[in-house]
Order: C-alpha cells, then sequence, then structure tokens
C-alpha cells in the first residue's frame, strides 16, 4: 500500500473511532436522562376546599375572588356551560363546579344554580334537574409548591389525555412534519436560511419539535455550529431511539410557555391553566392555538402583555392548521371569532409561605428534599385560604397602626417589629391559619412554631383550672370562692419572691372571676401555691403544652416560654369542653402517579372532665366582657368569646388568646430581641385578635359553649360568696360542678333547717 | 392481632344475632337515622348534615375516604355537629379501627349531651358503636353487654350486631 493511502486509512480510522466515541458518549446522556426522571414537578400544597351552601355570605367567604383564584370564567349564557365556568347575575349564581380528580376521594363536575338575596346564599339546585342540595364545595385553592432552585413548574400530561386539537395547533405551527422526518428536517433548514439570508439576519429557525427538545434537554441556547451539530445529531439519537409520541408527549411537557411571578411555567398543562385555568384536556381550538402561538416567545406573544398580537399570532397558527387540512373551515371560521377568554392573573399567593414552610419542616421526617422538588407530590393541607388572608392581612395592620401610635418602635434596621397569628379549630386540631412575621420576604423566621416566648397572664388560666378541677376530693375553689390579693413573699431558692399587679396595689379579698377577669398576680400566685405548682404544671401540659415548664412559683404568672401554637393547642381543648385535639396540617399526600401515600385521621384525647373546662372557659368569658379583653366588643363583635390577654415585664411580650365555639386563634407581638414596647397586650394584641375574628365571623359568633350535664347553676352573693337567698343585698348567677354548691347562706343569719326540710324551705326563699 | 380482633367480633356479634333470634319480643326503641335530624338546627347544621348523609350515601357504595372526607368537611362546616362524628365512629368500626371508634363516639356523646334538643334515638348507636369497639379489643364481656343492649332497644337495626351506613342515613 502507498504510504499516502495508508495516511488515509488511518486519519479515517481514527477519525471514525473518534466520532463513534463522540456519537456514543451523546447517547449515553440522551439515555440517562429519558430513562431516568425525565422532568423535575415541584411538588403543591393545597388549602382546604370552599363549602357553599344556604345561609352563607358569599360576600364575607370572598366566592368571587376564589372562583377567580380558582380560574372560573363569567360566561355571557347559560346554555351548554361548560365546566370552570359561571353566570352571576342579579339574583343568581350558575356556577358549573369542576371536578375534583383525587385517586381516592375524588368529587364530580357539578352543575348548580344558587339563588342569592343580597348577600347570602339562599338555595342552591343541580342544573338541569333542579333537586335542591344542601351543600357543594369547591376545588381546593393551591397555596404554593416546593420549588427547586430553578423555579419551575409544570403539571405533567399523558398525550393520550391531549385533544387532538392542541397536538395539531403545535404541530402546524412548530414542526409540521414532524409524522415524517427522522429527527431533522432538511426542508424546512433550507427554507430557513433561503428566509435569513433575504432578510439578511436570523429571522426563522429551521429546528425541528425534536431538535427544540434536544436543545431545551440537554443544551445551552448559544447559536454556535458546534453545538447546533451536537443538536442535530442528538436529534436523530432521540428518534432512533424513542417513538413518536414519547418525544412528542416529551416536548408538550416540557416547552416553557412564560412566567407566574418568579416561577417559570412549563408544559401545556401549565400553561393551560396559567392561561385558562383549566386542564389542558379541556381547551378547546382556539384556546389550543393561542398556547401554540405563544410557544414562540412566551414572553413576548404574552396575551396578558399584548392581547391583540397575541390574537394575530392565535389567528395565524389558526390558518396554518387550515391550510395543513387539521381543521375544517366551519372550525377555523368559529376559532377564528372567538375573543380571548383568559384566567384571572394568580400569582403565586405569598401569604401562606410560614405554613408551607412548617408543613416541609413537619414533611421532611417522611419526604427527603429531592422528592418534595421533584416528584409532583399533591399535599392537600388543613389550611383555610380565606383565614390565612385575612390574619395576615389583620396582623400587618395591626403592627403598622402601633407603630403609629409609638414611633419610637420603627426600627430601620433589622426586622423591627415583629408578631405572628396562629388560628386552629377546636374539635378537630386543624391549623387553620398560620402567619409567622409580618413579612415573609423580610424574615422567614416563624415566631408561631419556631419561637418561644415568656407568655406572661395567658398561663394564668391553668393555676385557675388546677383549683378548679377536682383532685382526690371536692376541688379547692369555686367560681363562688374569695381568694386572697394582698402582699406575699415567697422564699426560693434565689431569695425572696414578692410578686406585684400590674396597676402597681393589692386589692385584699377578691372572687376568682374578679381575679382573672383584672389578671391579679398576687392573687393567682398565692392560688398557685396553695394548689401546688406541679398541679399547675400537670394541667398545662395535659392540655397541650410541650415547652419546659420550671417548677417555680413564679411559673404562675407566666415565667415560661411556650410557643404561641401551642397555647393555642390548649385553649382549643378549653373550647372542646377537655377533648385535647392532634394538631393536623395535612389531610392526605398523593404521589406523581396518583397514589395515596399517606391519609391523617383526627385524633382527640380527653384530658379534662367537661365541668372543669366550662368553667374555666365561663371565667374566659367573663375576661372578655367585664375584664381586660373588654375592649373586644368595641367593634359591635357579638356573640360568644372567651380570651386572655398577657404582657409580660416591661411589655416585652403581648399576647391575646380567644376562643369562639369554632376558632381558637393566638396573636403574639414583640421584637425577636426582647424590648419594651411601653403598651399592654390589650392595645397591641387584642385589636389583631378582634380584627382577625370579626373578619372571619362578620361580627357575629355563631352558636355558644355547650353547658355539660354535670354543671348546675346557683344564685350566690358575690361579696362573700354565700348562696344567695332573698334579702341577700348582692346576687349574681354562678356556674358549679355537681355538688360544689356553696354550704353558708346569704344573709348569714338566715339559717336553714336542717334534714328533709331543707329543700321546702330553699323553694320558699327562692 | 386484626384476626383475632376479627374473631372475637364474629363470636360477640353471632352470639348477639343468635340470642336476638331467639329472645322474647320485646317492645323496640326507635332508633335515631340521620335523615330525621337532617332539617334541625340552624342553616349550618342543616348543611353540615347533608355532607354526613353525603358520606353515608358514599360509605354505601364503598367510597370509603370520600364518605371520611365528607364527614370531615361537614365538621369543617359545624365542627360541633355530633351526627358527623356519630358517622366517622361508624365507619371505624367497620374499618376496625377500635381506638378512633372510641374517640368519636365518645365526642358524639358529649355533643350530644350537651345539645338541648338531643335526638333519642342516638344513645342506641352509641352503645352498639362503643360495644362493637370493645369487642374489636377483646374486651367481650362489656362488648357482649352493650351489644345485647343495643340489640334488644333497636333489634331492626342492631340485630345482627352492626350497623351499616344506610341504617344510620
Amino acid at each position: 500500500m502507498r504510504p499516502l493511502a495508508l495516511i488515509v486509512a488511518v486519519s479515517a480510522f481514527v477519525l471514525g473511532f473518534a466520532l463513534a466515541g463522540l456519537v456514543a458518549g451523546l447517547d449515553r446522556t440522551v439515555r440517562a436522562r429519558f430513562e431516568g426522571v425525565r422532568f423535575r414537578v415541584p411538588s403543591r400544597v393545597y388549602g382546604a376546599p370552599t363549602i357553599l351552601y344556604p345561609g352563607l355570605d358569599w360576600r364575607r367567604i370572598d366566592l368571587r375572588g376564589a372562583l377567580a383564584r380558582l380560574g372560573y370564567r363569567e360566561a355571557e349564557g347559560t346554555k351548554d356551560l361548560p365546566p370552570g365556568q359561571y353566570v352571576w347575575s342579579a339574583q343568581r349564581l350558575r356556577v358549573h363546579l369542576r371536578a375534583f380528580a383525587h385517586p381516592s376521594r375524588p368529587e364530580p363536575a357539578r352543575d348548580v344554580v344558587m339563588r342569592i338575596d343580597d348577600n347570602t346564599i339562599t338555595e342552591i339546585r343541580s342544573v338541569p334537574e333542579g333537586e335542591e342540595i344542601g351543600a357543594v364545595m369547591l376545588e381546593p385553592e393551591p397555596l404554593g409548591a416546593y420549588y427547586g432552585p430553578a423555579r419551575e413548574q409544570r403539571e405533567l400530561v399523558r398525550l393520550a389525555e391531549l385533544p387532538r386539537h392542541l397536538v395539531d395547533a403545535v404541530l402546524a405551527v412548530e414542526d409540521q412534519r414532524f409524522e415524517t422526518h427522522s429527527g431533522i428536517d432538511l426542508r424546512r433548514i433550507a427554507g430557513a436560511m433561503l428566509a435569513n439570508l433575504r432578510a439578511g439576519a436570523i429571522r426563522q429557525g429551521g429546528s425541528t419539535l425534536t431538535q427544540q427538545l434536544v436543545k431545551n434537554f440537554f443544551l445551552t441556547p448559544e447559536r454556535t455550529l458546534r453545538r447546533k451539530l451536537q443538536e442535530a445529531v442528538m436529534a436523530l439519537i432521540v428518534e432512533a431511539r424513542y417513538d413518536k409520541d414519547e418525544i412528542l408527549e416529551s416536548y408538550l411537557n416540557e416547552i416553557y410557555l412564560g412566567q407566574r411571578g418568579a416561577t417559570a411555567v412549563h408544559g401545556v398543562g401549565e400553561g393551560a391553566h396559567l392561561y385558562f385555568g383549566k386542564s389542558a384536556s379541556e381547551l378547546g381550538v382556539a384556546e389550543s392555538a393561542l398556547l401554540a402561538a405563544i410557544i414562540q416567545s412566551p414572553n413576548g406573544i404574552s396575551p396578558y402583555r399584548d392581547p391583540e398580537r397575541a390574537v394575530q399570532r392565535r389567528n395565524l397558527v389558526l390558518d396554518l392548521m387550515l391550510e395543513q387540512g387539521r381543521i375544517d373551515e366551519a372550525t377555523h371560521t368559529r376559532a377564528h371569532a372567538e375573543p380571548l377568554q383568559l384566567a384571572a392573573v394568580t400569582p403565586d399567593a405569598n401569604d401562606a409561605r410560614y405554613f408551607l414552610d412548617l408543613l416541609r419542616r413537619q414533611l421532611a421526617e417522611t419526604y427527603p428534599t429531592e422528592v418534595l422538588e421533584q416528584e409532583g407530590l399533591r399535599i392537600y393541607s388543613t389550611l383555610d385560604p380565606r383565614l390565612q388572608r385575612i390574619a395576615a392581612e389583620s396582623l400587618r395592620k395591626g403592627i403598622e397602626s402601633i407603630e403609629k401610635r409609638r414611633p419610637s418602635l420603627v426600627s430601620k434596621d433589622g426586622p423591627g417589629l415583629q408578631g405572628c397569628i396562629v388560628a386552629i379549630r377546636p374539635q378537630t386540631g386543624e391549623l387553620l391559619a398560620l402567619v409567622g412575621g409580618r413579612d415573609y420576604r423580610v424574615s422567614q423566621f416563624d415566631r408561631c412554631t419556631q419561637a418561644r416566648r415568656q407568655v406572661g397572664s395567658v398561663f394564668k388560666p391553668f393555676v385557675y383550672i388546677a383549683a378548679l378541677e377536682p383532685f382526690r376530693g371536692p376541688p379547692l375553689i369555686t367560681l363562688a370562692s374569695r381568694l386572697d390579693d394582698s402582699p406575699l413573699e415567697i422564699q426560693t431558692p434565689s431569695g425572696p419572691w414578692r410578686p406585684t399587679n400590674y396597676d402597681r396595689e393589692f386589692h385584699g379579698e377578691v372572687g376568682v372571676r374578679d381575679a382573672l377577669e383584672q389578671s391579679y398576680n398576687v392573687a393567682t400566685a398565692r392560688l398557685a401555691q396553695r394548689v401546688g405548682i406541679e398541679r399547675v404544671v400537670d394541667v398545662a401540659q395535659r392540655l397541650g403544652i410541650e415547652s419546659a415548664l420550671p417548677r417555680v412559683p413564679s411559673l404562675a404568672l407566666g415565667t415560661a416560654e411556650i410557643a404561641p401554637v401551642e397555647l393555642a393547642r390548649a385553649y382549643a381543648t378549653l373550647a372542646s369542653e377537655g377533648v385535647r385535639p392532634t394538631t393536623q396540617t395535612v389531610e392526605d399526600v398523593v404521589d406523581g402517579e396518583g397514589h395515596v401515600m399517606e391519609k391523617r385521621r383526627l385524633r382527640f384525647e380527653r384530658v379534662l372532665d367537661a365541668g372543669t373546662a366550662f368553667l374555666a372557659t365561663s371565667l374566659l368569658e367573663g375576661v372578655a366582657e367585664r375584664g381586660t379583653a373588654r375592649s373586644l366588643r368595641a367593634g359591635g363583635l357579638r356573640g360568644a368569646v372567651a380570651a386572655k390577654t398577657g404582657t409580660t415585664d416591661e411589655e416585652r411580650d403581648l399576647w391575646f388568646v380567644g376562643y369562639t365555639p369554632d376558632l381558637v386563634a393566638v396573636v403574639w407581638v414583640g421584637f425577636d430581641t426582647p424590648r419594651g414596647l411601653g403598651i399592654p397586650s390589650s392595645v397591641g394584641a387584642l385589636p389583631i385578635w378582634r380584627s382577625f375574628i370579626e373578619g372571619v365571623t362578620g361580627g357575629v359568633v355563631r352558636g355558644g359553649f355547650p353547658k355539660p350535664p354535670v354543671i348546675e347553676q346557683a344564685s350566690i352573693d358575690p361579696g362573700s360568696g354565700a348562696l344567695a337567698l332573698a334579702g341577700c343585698p348582692g346576687r349574681r348567677d354562678e356556674f358549679f360542678l355537681a355538688g360544689t354548691l356553696p354550704t353558708e347562706i346569704c344573709p348569714a343569719d338566715d339559717v336553714p333547717p336542717t334534714g328533709g326540710g331543707l329543700f321546702h324551705w330553699l323553694r320558699g326563699r327562692l | 392481632m386484626r384476626a383475632l380482633r376479627r374473631g372475637a367480633l364474629a363470636i360477640v356479634t353471632a352470639s348477639i344475632a343468635w340470642g336476638c333470634a331467639i329472645a322474647p319480643t320485646q317492645a323496640p326503641q326507635p332508633s335515631m337515622r340521620i335523615r330525621d335530624v337532617a332539617r334541625d338546627g340552624d342553616e349550618t347544621r342543616r348543611a353540615s348534615q347533608q355532607l354526613v348523609l353525603e358520606g353515608l350515601r358514599a360509605d354505601s357504595a364503598h367510597e370509603f375516604e370520600r364518605a371520611r372526607s365528607l364527614y370531615q368537611r361537614a365538621l369543617q362546616v359545624d365542627s360541633g355537629n355530633p351526627y358527623a362524628y356519630l358517622a366517622l365512629a361508624r365507619q371505624s368500626a367497620e374499618q376496625d379501627e377500635p381506638e378512633l371508634v372510641l374517640q368519636y363516639v365518645d365526642r358524639a356523646e358529649d355533643l350530644l349531651s350537651a345539645d338541648a334538643d338531643p335526638s333519642p334515638g342516638a344513645e342506641v348507636h352509641l352503645e352498639g358503636l362503643r360495644g362493637l369497639a370493645l369487642a374489636q379489643t377483646g374486651e367481650t364481656v362489656r362488648a357482649h353487654e352493650l351489644l345485647e343492649r343495643a340489640a334488644e332497644s333497636a333489634p331492626d337495626v342492631w340485630g345482627d350486631g352492626r350497623l351499616d351506613a344506610d341504617e344510620l342515613r
């Protein structure tokens, strides 16, 4: 062989070998992606569903807002109203509720009509049957998602579930010969080159859909020959290895379609939700054409930013579909004439971020970060989006109002004056609202679940409960008992302790109600000594306090450091008549394949007898009526409310804990690094709680605290605590556990006969 | 353990059914059905009851998770609705979760006893469900006593030692 021929042969061999190696490397890359985790889908968290029923005030529950956030669209006519649309007239709301897709508790789509008088839903009937319906549900609102570093959101779709016209629209404009080419389309490349030569600049791309997918999956957007060659080779590999449907499905799930706030929206599934508030499977021809039109430049052709341009481009896609025989003339004409109907813009809610973080911390025990950020779990939580918004608003406005009142509290550096609010449904323990600070963007530290602060007087009810609860015999006190609020000195290992009252005065002998309503420290500290600190600790722990409680006399006045969420649970136990609920944040979790991974049950345990719990609630109702929380009623709030204020030394922590029969909420206000606020809780924390409850209830609390059968009622003389008969100068009705009525009589000289005559004597006197 | 529980439950319910069959007939008490009280209370309670009824229908159709979710929704509307707890207790008994049955029965009982206008026929269900739960936990003597009492009070419902979703609805 001639030397030249040998050189050529060897060179060809080496080149061929190198090329084969290169192709093999690219093949490995392609396979790794296609056969591994193809898409990273962040897990999504949903709130509790909104329930609609007759008697409900639609304004108070912000029904219009809820429909908008869920992507429902207002239609013009009611004929054939499709799911996800509604028609609202003066006294009628017809809404076609969407189906709720859940593997084990699905709900069908429901077309219903509601009669509305003023603000109230008065009747719900099914359409067309006309059957009366007691209650219907809106699907749960998305609260947010656990994004990875890329902040991409997508809803994976299967090709078989998509309408053919959506696929046709994409193919018509992006790659009309997709079905026939092998990854690269030479005719398209030639056409693009010609167009670019004529324009004197790069105006058109010749990439097939497969090449676009390869570029998005594996390559950078740079326009170099090397990258283009790589893209072409990889496209050929993809086409050789995988079938057309698989490639198309991957493409439809991968394409970038715009932004929702800071989050990038990828794939037609998520795109359909972003632009039309519906699933991709529900898209019509015009909507599909618009989605396909956007692919070229999602932000440039955004229908929100430039609707006219978007419609022009949509119509171009429709024209292409007609030209290529993908739709008929009639469909084309109809779609062409369709006005742009977009979903309301719903940026990621900022309100629930603290809750999402809490959930993430709780879920981290079961689901690693990669699973939460990549595997598309659906987490159905207990959070009530409406309550959450009201809580966030109440806290923000409340703190701003404090700063306005005391400008010295405004700090330029750091997170400044802070606060938090947490709300629980007492009977079930479901966490309904959680706002861990005034602004998540400034500070992500959750003061309701991660901070422990001195609790001050909101701890006092535990002392009274320990004394009111029967323990190895009758209780130490009843609500008619008298307590001593005279100076007190208690010897402790660190020296004598002399508690004082907030008003710096001593009040002598006071009634139990007065002592708690006015939050007297000395009477409470003395009562704690009588009942024993261990018993107080036992009560607090049984009710739901988990933080360490120091066995010191000052514990009675709230020197322990406790997290607000613990207080919420403890007070929830009182609101649910002594039954402690397990705090619940999640109802169930569904994985990306649609399997229920876990479901959580409502759980509770009786930890306090119903009678004592009722007495405690009655005491706390007194605090709201006459005591330190009496300004609760200033705005006209009506109905059953039990509450307690708490202000720690030098007014560094302001607390307010209160409950209605259906809701318990805790508010804390203070600085992260403790500093005096110069105002009491009734001025700082109470207005936030009041604003929250008024927003939630509309100012009228439903129902009352149920009185268990073990409770008896009798008239007493408030001055002495004795049973009040006719002639007694003062009288007040009071509650007692059965068998604990006072034995003394007022007036004292009116001595009852003994034995069987007592009943007749009492009847005569009363 | 579950098999043992089921065995104990089967023995107790079979003996109740046999006892009922041979016992002299007594004047039966009416047992409460939720549809009988569905129109009681305010609008909120009525809406909650409708969700309980829908849940019981789902239970009858073996859509257990959907039924449970509807009971939970009923409590979302009215967390003091004793009948929602009763329905949860019934379902938990059917699913062999005795600890939950007892929690729910206690809760329903507390709420019913504090109710100003309690439903007279609800006690039989509370007794029966408590009996079922105790049978599942192996306390057969007490379980037998409760189930027998329930069967005597409401033989048409509790005669077979169980409470179907349709029977509660």
